[in-house]
């Protein structure tokens, strides 16, 4: 007789999915959470650096554009804090702890979101790169025997595809303006490049990670994903007749394989593991301001329910 | 009113602006709270509600181009300030949810009233376009509808800040209900609603009930604002909010974005 | 575990046309159901319109997973109950009329409503 953990693992190696109520292995419960509950928090702190640019946006299109791609990626955080938090509820942990531990340090997000975006060509550019990226690897997700986050993320993959053209759209216009917008996208290209080579993560992955490959919540490696992503946005960004900084940066003519500079790995480690990064504190302190700061709104709501049901009317 | 006289035009223009002036600067405004309301669905909420705004905005000032105007863009990021002819408050910035919650339940109030004037002038690409936002608008009037009546009945600590809100926000809603047009153009429409009389005596009448209902203290009549407001926010905010807004554009004024 | 109690979760459906039946979309957290359908409304539906959504809270909801043996399967068995289990045509043949299927009956009586 199979233990049930090899019986769980079979059933997914034939494909088979697993919903939010059925049993699972505690381990396979907690690689869950730490994926999704990163994945759905980056989204909504991936919406502090962008925001910044909405006020400035150049014409009302653009600014209305932002708005609504700023929107999607809340969106995806509550799509994704959603089942997280269902996938906690078993441990007695709801949306107010999910979105605390940001707060105190317990739930890491996406190093990008930890930079700069000092320029209106930052905003494009993560629409162009950091959106490609996550694309990349959420279109890997799809598959994942997690069917709550397999559907949701169909959902996201969708929208994101906005994303993409909006990016797109904010980078040609400027590749295609004057000498002072080439020369803004040409350096926010330069700033976000080796963030983008670590976001996928490192060459040889953490045993999290493996354990992910395992359960196929994820289904393809690290350098997989950043091998794929290379391979996508070099011709393009070169297309446009802008510079990637690597020039150790080729492709190995028998493999196919990108050849690239690693990026500063502990530099950026420390950034995303002690929230370290030049922007992480002010980001940090948004999302506080919100969550800790209007908490007595959200309390008000509950108790203005709750007195209005004792009193048994409707509101 | 097929063939409009240059009084009908003028009027007509200044009460266009004015509520386009209103909305951009709502939405505006409106969009700072991106990511900073209480909870992620509020978040999505608020979003498409500023967004909605900075639409309207876009769609009158396109009505006011097919009336000899300047294009969209070019009212929103050339215009100097002291030709801006917004109200006071939808431009006022705030950092409190309270009072923006407050402030927004009051504009939505008014600016059913308001859109419910318009409808009268016999304008038709005016009336299709009020027609457009109607459905959007009752949405946010019923949603901070609802926010209020929570948050006025959220407990003490909850109740204080809307009675300070109200408190604050009261003083600034006068110039809402004034708008730069002659005041025979109403009669020359049959919208006697348009007065600014009639529409601040209609919002006393509304927000008067709502709040009893909620049982907060009503802070009595909207007070009349000098004919002269509207023309002019004199406000140090604006130019510093439009000198912003305007920041990247600048880098290439005539170029593509 | 948090000091702060948590917002109430809704399931929301959505009944894309008259025709369609609801479909699960997703969730929301909301004070009052009310206000479930109004945030469901920016959070589910932004690009898109429904003929009705639904919101129900998650904690009405039972599981048929939660009970296997109340789940449904395809029986083998049970050809009986399939159009496919009979086999008319040959039959029909016989008496020199042709077989028909229902798709070709629906499929009439649309035409003949559209016509």
């Amino acid at each position: 007789m199979k233990n049930s953990l090899e019986a769980f693992v079979d059933r997914i190696e034939l494909g088979e999915k697993v919903e939010a109520t059925d049993w699972m292995p505690d381990e396979y419960r907690m690689l869950l959470i730490k994926q999704i509950h990163m994945h759905g928090i980056s989204e909504v702190m991936g919406a502090y650096p962008e925001r910044e640019w909405v006020s400035r946006a150049p014409t009302i299109q653009r600014k209305l554009a932002l708005n609504a791609k700023i929107q999607d990626e809340i969106g995806h955080g509550q799509m994704l804090l959603r089942l997280a938090e269902d996938l906690s509820s078993v441990y007695g942990r709801g949306r107010e702890d999910l979105m605390n531990d940001v707060l105190e340090g317990r739930v890491k997000f996406h190093n990008v979101f930890h930079l700069e975006a000092p320029t209106w060509a930052d905003a494009g550019v993560i629409g162009f790169l950091v959106d490609g990226g996550a694309i990349i690897t959420q279109a890997m997700l799809l598959n994942s025997s997690y069917a709550p986050y397999a559907r949701m993320l169909k959902r996201i993959v969708a929208e994101e595809s906005f994303h993409m053209q909006l990016g797109e759209s904010e980078v040609l216009a400027l590749a295609s303006g004057n000498d002072a917008q080439r020369q803004m996208l040409q350096e926010a290209i330069s700033r976000w490049w080796p963030a983008m080579m670590f976001f996928f993560g490192p060459r040889t992955m953490g045993p999290s990670a493996q354990r992910m490959m395992y359960f196929r919540i994820r289904t393809l490696d690290n350098e997989e994903l950043r091998q794929r992503f290379i391979n996508r946005y070099v011709p393009r960004i070169r297309a446009l007749g802008m510079t990637i900084p690597d020039s150790d940066l080729r492709q190995d003519p028998s493999s196919g394989r990108w050849i690239y500079t690693d990026p500063d790995w502990d530099w950026f480690s420390r950034v995303v593991h002690n929230n370290d990064g030049p922007m992480s504190g002010a980001r940090l302190a948004l999302r506080r301001q919100a969550h800790d700061g209007l908490s007595w709104a959200r309390q008000a709501n509950l108790y203005a329910t709750s007195e209005q049901s004792r009193q048994g009317g409707v509101l | 009113m097929k063939h409009p006289t240059t009084i009908q035009i003028t009027a007509l223009k200044s009460l266009i602006l004015a509520m386009a002036d209103d909305e951009w600067m709502m939405g505006d405004r409106g969009a700072t709270w991106l990511a900073l309301t209480p909870d992620l669905e509020e978040d999505l909420a608020m979003s498409s509600i500023s967004q909605d705004e900075i639409g309207h905005a876009a769609l009158l000032y396109t009505l006011l181009e097919e009336l000899g105007e300047p294009g969209a863009d070019t009212m929103v990021y050339e215009r100097g300030p002291e030709n801006w002819h917004h109200a006071v408050i939808a431009q006022h910035p705030t950092h409190s949810w309270a009072e923006w919650v407050v402030r927004r339940y009051c504009y939505e109030v008014f600016d059913d009233i308001r859109r419910k004037a318009l409808a009268r002038i016999p304008y038709p690409p005016l009336i299709a376009s009020l027609k457009k936002m109607d459905a959007e608008e009752s949405y946010h009037l019923l949603h901070f509808r609802s926010l209020m009546s929570m948050l006025a009945r959220g407990g003490p600590l909850s109740r204080s800040y809307v009675d300070t809100a109200i408190l604050a926000d009261w003083p600034l809603l006068a110039d809402l209900f004034e708008w730069g047009g002659r005041d025979e153009a109403w009669v020359l429409w049959d919208a006697g609603q348009l007065a600014p009389s009639a529409m601040r005596s209609a919002f006393d009448l509304v927000v008067q009930r709502d709040l009893i209902a909620w049982e907060l203290e009503w802070p009595g009549p909207v007070r009349v604002a000098d004919r002269a407001a509207r023309h002019h926010d004199n406000s140090k905010t604006l130019p510093e909010l439009l000198q912003h807004m305007r920041e990247v554009r600048h880098i290439a004024l005539a170029g593509n974005w | 575990m948090s000091a702060r109690p948590d917002i109430p979760v809704y399931e929301v459906f959505s009944q894309k046309d008259a025709l369609s039946f609801a479909t699960h979309v997703g969730s929301v957290r909301a004070p009052s159901p009310e206000m479930a359908l109004q945030l469901a409304r920016e959070a589910y539906f932004r690009r898109e319109s429904a003929f009705d959504i639904w919101v129900i809270p998650a904690s009405s909801i039972t599981h048929g997973r939660d009970f296997r043996h109340t789940l449904p399967s395809a029986p083998e068995t049970k050809a009986y109950r399939m159009p496919q289990g009979y086999d008319n045509g040959p039959l029909w043949k016989k008496f020199k009329a042709h077989a028909q299927t229902i798709e070709d009956v629906a499929k009439e009586m649309s035409n003949g409503r559209s016509d």
